[in-house]
């Protein structure tokens, strides 16, 4: 008896898989589950230059400045942000004696510490868009306050979302 | 007979271990098992208010030892005999602690201090008794440090463990953030923007000396000094991202931990030997734990329930502690460094935010918001309810417990 089964086992095992297979074939239509991959670019480390060099500040009247806006817990920079960033990159291209600080700021939901490294991010994310309009790496610092400057107040969602953001702090060569 | 027998071992095993995987909930209230009533009334007081103090002091600590009920004249199992007399400026404490029946005697010794420090005399005494009596070593000498807005920024406090003695640290004018302590509660790391810019510093007790341990450009955050207080573990953007690194306070060597262009990391924290750390990542698209070792770039995702887990803290006692977003709320969890062992301790409908272990391995520290005020409290991971710590006005947020 338990000779038998061993005879058979082998064929058995062999119908599995040859089910699985054709079934894998007339199930699937080519193309249909296969995901689209889109290369992700890693950036390279663009460290950031010295703190010195910072001179008296750039005023409203030279440039003015709009926040940036960002999602919950997001630190991408969504296109309708995009022309906020093309005033700073061509005020900078035409005033090369300037620096920046881009100050990443955060709503209150979230742990202190998270929302410093998230800022950050925020205001790194920036930093990379201005160095790709080009403005020199070494003429942007960042700085990061978490949820510990908010623009409003409040609790509430228009708060929120007026508290996530980026600001530009300009100044002049030392 | 026999059989059934073993048969319902085999279920209470089986419910125990689906029991443990799952995330228990053991808030309980009111007086927890295994206190032991003590009998205070036979320990004099001479000499005013200091010794007043000085008694008051000790009640409170023994209560919020965890190990024991202050019990009326008459009654307890342990009852106390001595003294405390106050003269000039000096305090003398005779303490005789022993079973009702003096068929034991756990304590007879004599403490002398000056009257300023009363209170601190009183926690000394405080935690002999815990560990005469019970054998393991109390917490009521060790310190809180926290920040505080009572001065309308926000600066670093540092009270004892009970509550008192609150003194304010830093007077920037600033923002400061996230004190921890290094071993034996010699010094203190925190953040400060005093300079413009988020640095760490660090802070010698005994120099009353502050020094800028980190000032790299762009972000310096969250430090954690390791149990040897040789090394800080931190979190720096000086490359263009937010990662981890380790800095040796000796020779100031910098070493990257990790390497995560997409992703944010923050708060971390040392284990007890100092040979791993804890810290949150957002790289899974939410803030988890994850663990990591001497393998560089290779860190374990220690969190998958709850989509926030921030803030932890490695005790002593080998546990993490964090804060765990819950149905809208952050709650205190603990969790091994296994991830075997979980446990939520906290279950009110209110925000509890960063928890800091006492080195005790029993005790919590955390901050309390509510209405968007935020106030600190202990909670005993054993029993009872959590007390206030204190009652000043103003905002109170990450506690850190000193080690001893």
């Amino acid at each position: 008896m338990v000779k038998k089964y061993q005879q058979i086992m082998p064929a058995v095992v062999c119908m599995c898989v040859l089910m699985v297979l054709c079934s894998g074939c007339w199930s699937t239509k080519p193309g249909e589950n296969d995901e689209i991959l889109s290369p992700d670019s890693i950036p390279e480390d663009m460290p950031l230059g010295a703190r010195q060099d910072y001179g008296r500040a750039v005023t409203r009247g030279e440039c003015d400045s709009q926040p940036v806006y960002f999602g919950f817990d997001s630190y991408q920079v969504a296109d309708s942000e995009l022309a906020k960033l093309a005033v700073i990159a061509s005020f900078m291209n035409r005033n090369r004696d300037t620096l920046l600080v881009v100050e990443g700021n955060c709503d209150e939901r979230g742990s202190n510490e998270y929302n410093i490294s998230l800022g950050e991010h925020r205001a790194l994310a920036v930093r990379l868009l201005l160095v790709r309009n080009g403005v020199a790496s070494s003429r942007i610092q960042t700085r990061s306050f978490g949820e510990e400057l908010p623009a409003d107040p409040g609790h509430n969602e228009r708060a929120w979302r007026f508290n996530r953001r980026a600001n530009f702090a300009l100044y002049r060569k030392r | 007979m026999e059989k059934v027998k073993r048969i319902l071992l085999l279920l209470v095993i089986l419910f125990a271990i689906v029991a443990s995987g799952a995330d228990v909930n053991i808030v309980k209230d009111g007086v927890g098992a295994g206190k032991t009533g003590i009998d205070l009334s036979g320990l004099r007081v001479a000499g005013g208010a200091d010794s007043k103090m000085f008694l008051a002091t000790l009640q409170k600590d023994l209560v919020m030892s965890g190990w024991f009920t202050i019990d009326p004249a008459g009654s307890g199992t342990l009852v106390t005999a001595g003294k405390c007399e106050a003269a000039a400026n000096s305090l003398t404490v005779y303490c005789h602690v022993s079973s009702r029946g003096h068929r034991k005697v756990y304590l007879n010794k004599t403490f002398r201090g000056v009257t300023k420090d009363a209170r601190m005399l009183a926690h000394k005494v405080a935690d002999e008794i815990v560990f005469s009596v019970k054998g393991v070593r109390g917490i009521a000498s060790t310190r809180i440090a926290m920040i505080g807005s009572h001065s309308g920024r926000k600066e670093v406090y540092l009270c004892d463990a009970d509550g008192g003695n609150l003194v304010r640290l830093t007077n920037k004018g600033s923002i400061c953030m996230s004190p921890n302590w290094g071993a034996k509660a010699g010094k203190l790391v925190y953040t400060s923007f005093h300079g413009g810019f988020p640095d760490v510093y660090v802070y010698d007790f005994k120099s009353r000396r502050q020094t800028k341990v980190a000032g790299y450009p762009g972000m310096n955050m969250g430090a954690d000094m390791s149990p040897d207080s040789k090394r800080i573990i931190l979190a720096l953007s000086k490359d263009g991202n937010p990662d981890l690194y380790v800095k040796y306070l000796k020779n100031g060597a910098l070493v990257r931990q990790t390497k995560t262009p997409h992703a944010a990391e923050a708060s971390p924290s040392w284990s007890p030997d100092g040979r791993r750390f804890v810290f949150v990542s957002d790289k899974s698209g939410s803030p988890q734990l994850y663990l990591q070792g001497k393998t560089r770039w290779k860190p374990r995702r220690l969190t998958y329930q709850g989509n926030e887990n921030v803030a932890p803290d490695w005790g002593a006692n080998n546990m993490i502690v964090y804060s765990s977003r819950r149905n809208g709320r952050y709650q205190i969890c603990i969790i091994d460094p296994d991830g075997k062992q979980k446990r939520q301790i906290t279950n009110e409908y209110v925000d509890h935010e960063d928890p800091s272990w006492a080195p005790d391995g029993r005790h919590i520290v955390y901050a309390r918001t509510e209405r968007y005020r935020s106030t600190l409290y202990i909670l005993d991971i054993e029993n009872d309810a959590p007390v206030r710590l204190m009652t000043r006005s103003g905002d109170w947020f990450s506690p850190a417990w000193s080690s001893r």
